[in-house]
């Protein structure tokens, strides 16, 4: 489906209600993506979604109702059930109006290329990355997948909105074959011309041959040096964190005393900055929030103070704060070194190229569990010495954030599947890991 | 019924007594707010009136003519699947409604199996012409698989054999969750907030359902035709605690399992009524002392050790992990083809049966989404690994010549694989209650409820939370703790496993939350379980406050 398909699928849609606040919410997206594992390929095929959001509103009730179906009786249907719904809802105290017209950036991130994938593109992009495995000698799983995905928004008070989106993955978990070395890559792109399987591959076989025979360390305090994949996966959890509704409430790092929040406070080392801008070149996001809000180009931390926090609209009409939606993009701000000139650095540490199942311990200093994965190594004289054993940290990015001995240079993670985040790998000091995994 | 209520109302009684267990048996343990499954077998009788309400039987056309269709194009093998899927939530955050919202998604999909590799397919659109173009969808992507198959030489595809099934299955429930209304649900969920914002300490309070309804038709070029609608609700109640001064909070959510289940089970619970005990359990969390650390016993109450049995039990007998197939995501096995029949996994009291047919479980069906009647059987007989989790194209990998009946898929755009079933730790021999645990544990802690939870991608170490810690000391809990993590590897762990509690302390724990796969699907399953005492690394988590 086209932008303006979308967009005129919404008017039919607004085009039913009775009540005078309706709006509505057209996801439709066709994706195409074959999987493999064991070297050889196993499953995948085309799969077409559509999902048509309504929600009504009438003196303080609201409901919504998603359908898939959009027939002329389907769509007057669904209109009708949210409207049905709604009014045997309780008044909502908090609900507001709807957004109304709203200007957002025009973001291009729709490759011709990657809408035109089929079969024969999958099966010749695996084939090339399954060539590569067989000619390194490892054992090569993996994902590969593309998608058109087109959002549009519209209320009755002049929302109309769409962004439309190409989007290609590809993942790769190499592993050798006496079973004690492993490693992933991926790559994430709206566009065809960043995905290279043969080299992906080859960097996978060189890092999963390099962890090989892992040697126990004992857990404690350790300097770390994160790539971006495991900082991405930890500045998620700081994003979440940066919701103004828990701050308030005194459940959330950003909480201070009384009600207040740590806005203009410094939390972090002055060298941390990252921001929101769904218009980067490089690596465009969706200029629209999950509710149809624009996403404009949001500074969160500058000199390690906090200069913003999302909200919702209720939250913020009530407390007369910025209604700031979530944001699909996240950058951080680096600087020049490679990750060997970050290595350089450090006399006696580790270096962690992911984390996984990463999950929340306490959201009042963000302090989470997880562990490392695919390819951890000890550090000593600024140099790699050898492969260890995968660790369980406890620890988070509060840590990462004011514990910081060197950035090194941005780049996208391939690996994070959640918002575009484009953040630099990360030296760390005394990162905390509590127990070893003999698990590869 | 009344039994959560009883059990809550003795559980305050505990709290109010200073903790003071005495030595003798009694109900009086905070084992709150949980529920026994439902007791009625799996039959088609409770459901009559769902399927002859359901929008599948009159589109089933449209599926004979895809497999016939793939028939015709080269498929030696073809499924298609009508799926309607129906979900709607109310959620409520303190006085006002946070979400009252309700989606159906129906759609088809089209599984074919060409020259030993798959293809698959899936359009909302319900009409002859895209049905007939995601038909050829599927075929063009399982001849490109061929294609690369033979040329990287991987052997093909084969299919155990599968009796034709016929026939249409409900899950059994008193109360259709849809014949409530979503104001009636809101109305009782209100009801539930404002009882718990008016105790003493609690700051907010949260309480939702999530009802859904799984309607699947699935044909096959084997024969069969089967029809079947899953009912399973997930209720949720969550109170909160703050202390400014002190820069802290706690939270306490209420432990009821979702359930494969009608609208009698979240009526029995009675929210409303668990309001003071929550609020109490939360206050004692949020100004209990944090954990001494240190190697020692935990007892693990039903509602925290079904997430332990998930991750450290179900997850790495999945065949298809074993075989590496799941590498690049949900991870691998600690476990090896040569394991099964041998391998010690837990200490001799263990036995751990797979269970498709259990009552009240979320994984409970009729057939597997391959036409394959459910079944049950051992994974850890007696302490030894002796079954794993399989698919028709998996059977025939470790030597069986049938699938487990294991293949799910979620909604029609879902490709079914091979899907966790209900895996349930069965009863000790001895009649033993939850205080004969703790009153034959010198040092220790006890621990209720769902925390966070995190393991590794071969299933070895994890560290999991609970939602409600007390110390044992010489047989009595002795106070409430917070901050509180085990940490353990699975074998040690299963291998330390010395005390279960009997069949009277079996209870179900579930979530609609498991993922695996690419794209990951969802799947919904249940835990069966009775208390146990291990060993375990007893972790402080709190960080520095």
């Amino acid at each position: 489906m086209t932008a303006s398909a979308a967009k005129a699928l919404c008017k039919r849609v607004l085009a039913e209600a009775s009540f005078g606040d309706v709006r509505v919410h057209v996801r439709a997206a066709s994706r195409g993506d074959l999987r493999f594992g064991a070297t050889r390929p196993t499953t995948g095929g085309d799969v077409d979604t559509l999902e048509i959001t309504v929600t009504a509103s009438k003196d303080g009730r609201h409901a919504t109702v998603t359908g898939n179906a959009a027939g002329a009786a389907e769509l007057a249907a669904l209109v009708q059930r949210a409207e049905a719904l709604a009014a045997i809802a309780p008044v909502d105290p908090g609900s507001v109006g709807p957004l109304g017209k709203v200007t957002p950036a025009r973001v291009l991130a729709r490759d011709p290329k990657v809408a035109a994938m089929g079969p024969a593109d999958r099966a010749a992009l695996v084939g090339e990355a399954l060539d590569t495995a067989i000619a390194k000698g490892v054992e090569l799983s993996g994902h590969l997948q593309h998608g058109l995905v087109v959002d549009a928004f519209a209320d009755r008070a002049g929302l109309l909105v769409a962004h439309e989106a190409t989007d290609l993955v590809m993942t790769c978990t190499a592993r050798t074959s006496d079973g004690t070395g492993s490693s992933k890559v991926g790559v994430r792109s709206h566009g065809r011309a960043s995905l290279a399987p043969k080299a992906l591959v080859e960097r996978a076989a060189e890092v999963a041959i390099g962890s090989r025979a892992p040697r126990a360390i004992e857990p404690g305090n350790y300097t770390v040096v994160l790539l971006p994949d495991a900082v991405a996966e930890l500045l998620d959890f700081l994003v979440g964190a940066m919701g103004a509704r828990a701050a308030s409430e005194g459940r959330s790092f950003f909480s201070a005393p009384d009600g207040a929040t740590k806005l203009g406070t410094k939390v972090f080392d002055e060298r941390v900055r990252l921001w929101s801008d769904p218009a980067d070149r490089q690596n465009p996001a969706s200029p629209l929030g999950d509710d149809g809000r624009p996403q404009a180009k949001v500074t969160w931390v500058e000199g390690g103070v906090v200069k913003a926090l999302h909200t919702s609209r209720g939250f913020a009409a009530e407390r007369g704060v910025p209604p700031i939606p979530e944001p699909t993009s996240l950058h951080m701000a680096g600087g020049d070194k490679d990750v060997d000139g970050l290595i350089a650095g450090v006399s006696r540490g580790i270096l962690v190229t992911r984390l996984w199942y990463n999950r929340m311990l306490e959201p009042r200093q963000i302090v989470a569990t997880g562990l490392t994965r695919d390819g951890t190594f000890f550090i000593e004289g600024g140099k790699v010495s050898h492969s260890i054993k995968n660790l369980r940290y406890n620890d988070g990015p509060v840590t990462m954030l004011t514990k910081l001995l060197a950035l090194g240079r941005a780049e996208r993670s391939g690996l994070f599947a959640g918002r575009v985040t484009v953040v630099p790998p990360l030296v760390v000091e005394g990162f905390r890991f509590d127990s070893v995994a003999d698990s590869v | 019924m009344s039994t959560t209520r009883r059990g809550f109302l003795t559980t305050t009684g505990l709290v109010s007594a200073g903790l003071l267990l005495p030595a003798t048996r009694t109900s009086a343990l905070p084992s709150i707010v949980r529920q026994p499954a439902p007791t009625s077998a799996p039959s088609s009788a409770s459901g009559s009136g769902a399927i002859s309400f359901s929008p599948l039987p009159g589109k089933a056309a449209l599926a004979f003519a895809a497999i016939e269709r793939a028939r015709k194009g080269g498929a030696t093998h073809a499924e298609a699947r009508l799926v309607a899927l129906t979900r709607e939530r109310v959620q409520i955050r303190d006085r006002r409604i946070e979400d009252l919202s309700a989606s159906e998604q129906i759609g088809l999909s089209v599984r074919v199996l060409v020259d030993g590799a798959w293809g698959f397919a899936a359009t909302p659109d319900l009409t002859d012409k895209a049905v007939a173009i995601a038909t050829d969808r599927a075929l063009a992507g399982a001849k490109a698989n061929v294609a690369l198959r033979k040329r990287i030489g991987a052997p093909p595809v084969e299919l155990a054999r599968c009796v034709a099934a016929s026939g249409a299955w409900v899950s059994p429930h008193e109360i259709d969750l849809f014949s409530i209304s979503a104001a009636d649900k809101a109305a009782l969920l209100l009801a539930a907030t404002e009882r718990a914002l008016a105790e003493k300490g609690v700051a907010h309070a949260e309480a939702g359902v999530t009802s859904v309804r799984e309607d699947k038709l699935l044909v096959t070029t084997d024969g069969t035709r089967v029809h079947q609608i899953h009912f399973r609700v997930a209720p949720e109640f969550t109170v909160t605690a703050i202390d400014r001064r002190r820069g802290r909070f706690a939270s306490r959510d209420h432990e009821a399992a979702p359930m494969s289940a009608g609208w009698e089970y979240v009526r029995d619970l009675d929210l409303p009524g668990a309001a003071r005990g929550l609020a109490r359990d939360v206050r004692q969390k949020l100004y209990a002392p944090a954990i001494e650390p240190g190697n020692m016993h935990v007892i693990l109450a039903p509602s925290n050790l079904y997430l332990t049995i998930h991750e450290s039990i179900g997850h790495p007998t999945e065949l298809d992990r074993a075989m590496g197939l799941e590498a690049n995501f949900a991870g691998t096995s600690f476990l090896a083809l040569t394991d099964r029949g041998k391998l010690q996994f837990a200490s001799d009291a263990v036995t751990v049966l797979a269970d498709r047919t259990q009552p009240g479980g979320l994984a409970t069906t009729g057939w597997d989404d391959e036409g394959v009647a459910s079944g049950r059987w051992p994974i850890v007989e007696a302490g030894t690994f002796v079954g794993w989790q399989t698919t028709r194209e998996q059977a025939a990998w470790i030597g069986e010549d049938q699938s487990r009946g294991c293949s799910y898929g979620y909604g029609y755009v879902g490709l079914p694989f091979q899907r966790m079933p209900n895996v349930s730790l069965q009863p000790g021999k001895d009649d033993l209650s939850t205080e004969d645990l703790i009153n034959a544990t010198e040092r220790g802690v006890y621990i209720t409820g769902r925390g966070s939870w995190s393991i590794d991608q071969q299933r070895r170490n994890f560290q999991f939370g609970g939602q409600m810690f007390w110390k044992i000391e010489r047989g009595r809990l002795t106070g409430p703790l917070r901050d509180v993590a085990y940490q353990a590897n699975t074998l040690e762990f299963w291998r330390s496993c010395d005390m279960l509690g009997g069949p009277g302390t079996y209870r179900l724990g579930g979530s609609f939350g498991d993922g695996k796969g690419e794209p990951q699907q969802m799947n919904a399953v249940s835990h069966g379980c009775v208390p146990a005492r291990f060993r375990a690394n007893v972790l402080r988590t709190g960080g520095a406050t």
